[in-house]
């Protein structure tokens, strides 16, 4: 004897496999995902609960790793200079990119190629741009020093002094990295409705009332994604560092970065460093948290 | 008659079903992920019979005679084929841990900084040569030999190891030690004290053109290596018996204040200076001494590279209260998962004897590991500093034979830039500040050892 489908029973289940099947094609990606993605975090995360010896995993710390950081001064100093740097760096480059793009997005003749000439820096490998700016800074070959002495200035010894070497240290990022928001605030002036700017001008709005009515608010948006994807990647800024200073004078420019691979591959203490990451891992979050809200917000007032 | 469609000729004319497509695609797979697990693992095997040693290192100047000579020659003399892996010095670290704490079979033997001795022993990523069999050349220099020793033979011990007796887990192969490097314009005869090179740099100092001492300043081990001469010639120790830091006392700071009275003898900006910046004073002509490790030595006399060729002589750091050369040594250990530890032990044998030590003394001054290639006549008459470095490994003093000597150097290291740094900018109360930063180290040494734990 053969069974008849319920009608409604067999609608139902096509409906439930109809309503599956997306989640069902994207299993191998969200498993891709976990794996290269959320993974190596997982990893991170327990690593940091654990303490290392001898190169060897020792078992479960607890919570020691957290309780040693916070007590260490030496991390507290590097989360302030992390701070610091990214304060002064980030919005330096913000205000730099946005001039120079200002400048080149009118059709000025050679525009092209000043483009092209601004952009060269970003291109070039960060270990390399460590390179060339200790070779300018070096107290015995480099520029600054007989460029100084000869405009009567004396000899600053850059990367001798703690506020010569991190300013000095702004001043190589800015030069490398002003290009990145340059090109993304270029990109955000060219994709601004005209009609607004052209009808504040034909109500005899000046050049500067139109740029902070109309052009600012509508390139907000970039702007801020633009920040924050240099803030972040101003946090781990690390090769520039690496080969310019090394952290120091003293730890003058011992970022985060710099300190949590010392102590990850110097002094070995892998659990350490990872408690280190994860921390700064949640300062930044709370901080791109706090970032994607006001841009949102933000987007809702302009719209 | 079948009514089969007859297939072409060539088979690659004929158009494929989308089946067959992934038929032999799986087919395709199969064969090349099969063979490669099936023929790897015996290549393996095969690249690591007796009859080859594979020996990793990082690069460095030292080491290019065993690459480019030695090596053929040992496979010349014994018939064991030798492969030669290079890579930078932070990499190789971590190659090498990695390649020991997994036993991949990977290396024989590995080229190590002494100071990695006592994590890899430690840690059983480097096999114990005693039990291998190992026969040490009773011609190299003890020093030398005791860099390789874990636990240490003497100075502080970590608990754990504190009745464990010394097994020798690495044998030396280039006795990289600190030596004082000196004009023999301004020194006729090598300077016995600081206070020698202090009479005369502060005579001979001429702004600009001349200084009476450089130094690496920079934070970290550099000024650490500069340091440490002066600090064991005054009489301290980096760690006591009892771990307790023993620079922080007035023989400590007396050093550091000696290091400061060179200050306006010495070139603007030291304070970020390192071997790079600091040996070139020296082969310019500019400076009248130096402390530096050997490998300075093959550039002494390089024409293209000193402007002062011929006038370079070494001898050992100079002493105060007594001789203090800080020793860092390349040190040879055999891998835990070595899949030739005999071959690797016979090559070690082979490169530390005296025969071979000597051809190694004569090759470019090496700084060779056994006193009788030191003073070797033949070597010595064209290589006038090897002497000196036998001086310098027999009066040196080891650093703290620990896994935690990395962070304590980071943290010395960083106390005393601080204070070269201040001492510059104030040029008085040397005292005080030598005081201040190295006491401030001291505090932050031992909370770093009593966190750690095995220490107290």
């Amino acid at each position: 004897m053969t069974a008849v489908a319920d009608p409604v029973q067999s609608s139902r289940a096509w409906r439930l496999r109809l309503a599956a099947t997306p989640y069902v094609l994207l299993l191998p990606a969200l498993l891709a995902l976990a794996a290269v993605s959320l993974y190596p975090i997982f990893y991170g995360v327990r690593a940091s609960f654990h303490k290392y010896r001898y190169g060897l995993d020792m078992g479960s710390a607890g919570k020691q790793n957290y309780t040693d950081i916070y007590h260490d001064p030496v991390f507290w100093q590097a989360m302030k200079t992390t701070a610091k740097f990214v304060v002064i760096a980030v919005p330096v480059e913000t205000l730099l990119g946005l001039l120079l793009a200002l400048l080149v997005a009118r059709e000025l003749r050679f525009a092209s190629w000043i483009r092209v000439a601004l952009i060269l820096p970003m291109t070039i490998a960060p270990v390399v741009v460590g390179v060339i700016w200790r070779l300018i800074y070096a107290s015995d070959i480099g520029i600054v020093n007989p460029l100084f002495s000869h405009l009567g200035l004396g000899t600053p010894d850059v990367l001798a002094h703690y506020h010569g070497a991190f300013f000095g240290l702004v001043v190589l990022d800015t030069w490398e990295w002003t290009p990145l928001l340059f090109l993304i605030i270029l990109a955000g002036l060219h994709s601004i409705p005209q009609d607004p700017l052209e009808a504040a001008q034909v109500d005899g709005a000046t050049r500067l009332q139109t740029f902070f009515h109309h052009t600012l608010p509508l390139l907000m948006p970039v702007l801020l994604v633009a920040v924050t994807l240099r803030t972040i990647d101003a946090v781990g800024t690390f090769d520039q560092i690496f080969v310019l200073t090394g952290g120091g004078p003293g730890t003058s420019t011992q970022l985060i970065s710099i300190y949590s691979y010392n102590t990850a591959f110097q002094f070995t203490q892998y659990g350490q460093a990872m408690a280190m990451l994860v921390t700064l891992l949640a300062f930044l979050l709370l901080l791109m948290i706090a970032a994607v809200q006001f841009i949102r917000r933000n987007s809702r007032a302009a719209a | 008659m079948s009514d089969t469609p007859v297939t072409t000729a060539d088979p690659f004319e004929r158009p494929l079903t989308r089946r067959e497509v992934i038929k032999r695609g799986a087919v395709g797979t199969v064969i090349v992920f099969g063979s490669t697990i099936a023929f790897a693992p015996k290549r393996a095997a095969a690249a690591s019979t007796a009859s080859s040693i594979t020996i990793g290192t990082f690069q460095d100047n030292a080491l290019s005679p065993i690459r480019d000579y030695f090596n053929g020659l040992f496979t010349k003399e014994t018939g064991i084929k030798v492969r030669y892996h290079e890579t930078s010095y932070n990499a190789w670290y971590q190659n090498a841990k990695n390649d020991g704490l997994n036993k991949t079979g990977a290396y024989d033997i590995y080229i190590m900084d002494d100071n990695w001795v006592p994590e890899f022993a430690a840690g059983h990523i480097i096999q114990s040569l005693d039990k291998l069999g190992f026969k040490v050349n009773p011609d190299i220099l003890p020093k030398g030999v005791e860099q390789g020793l874990w636990p240490p033979k003497h100075g502080a011990k970590m608990k754990a190891f504190a009745n464990a007796k010394p097994e020798l887990y690495a044998i030396v192969n280039i006795d990289d030690v600190e030596i004082l490097y000196y004009n023999k314009d301004y020194f006729p005869h090598a300077p016995q004290t600081w206070d020698d090179i202090y009479r005369v740099g502060k005579a001979k100092f001429k702004p600009k053109k001349l200084y009476g001492w450089s130094a690496r300043g920079v934070k970290g081990n550099p000024i650490v290596q500069t340091y440490l001469p002066l600090m064991s010639s005054y009489g301290a120790n980096f760690v006591n018996a009892d771990w307790s830091p023993g620079f922080a006392g007035p023989a400590g700071v007396a050093a550091l204040e000696r290091l400061f009275s060179f200050i306006p003898f010495m070139p603007p900006g030291v304070a970020e200076f390192d071997t790079s910046q600091e040996v070139p004073v020296l082969l310019q002509g500019k400076c009248t001494a130096l402390t530096e490790y050997t490998g300075t030595v093959h550039v002494i006399d390089d024409p293209k590279q000193s402007k002062v060729v011929g006038k370079i002589n070494t001898a050992a750091t100079p002493k105060q209260e007594r001789h203090g050369p800080a020793i860092g040594t390349f040190i040879c250990g055999i891998a835990s998962g070595s899949k030739n530890p005999q071959g690797a032990i016979q090559y070690l044998e082979w490169f530390t004897s005296s025969r071979i030590q000597k051809q190694f003394a004569r090759r470019g001054g090496s700084a060779a590991v056994t006193g009788s290639a030191l003073h070797d006549p033949v070597a010595v008459k064209k290589y006038r500093w090897l002497p000196a470095i036998a001086d310098a490994v027999n009066t040196s003093i080891p650093k703290p034979r620990t896994p935690d000597e990395p962070k304590m150097e980071d943290i010395l290291g960083t106390a005393l830039n601080e204070a070269l740094i201040e001492a510059i900018s104030k040029k008085q109360g040397y005292h005080a500040i030598a005081q201040k930063h190295l006491s401030s180290a001291a505090t932050q040494i031992t909370k770093y050892l009593k966190q750690q734990g095995g220490y107290f």
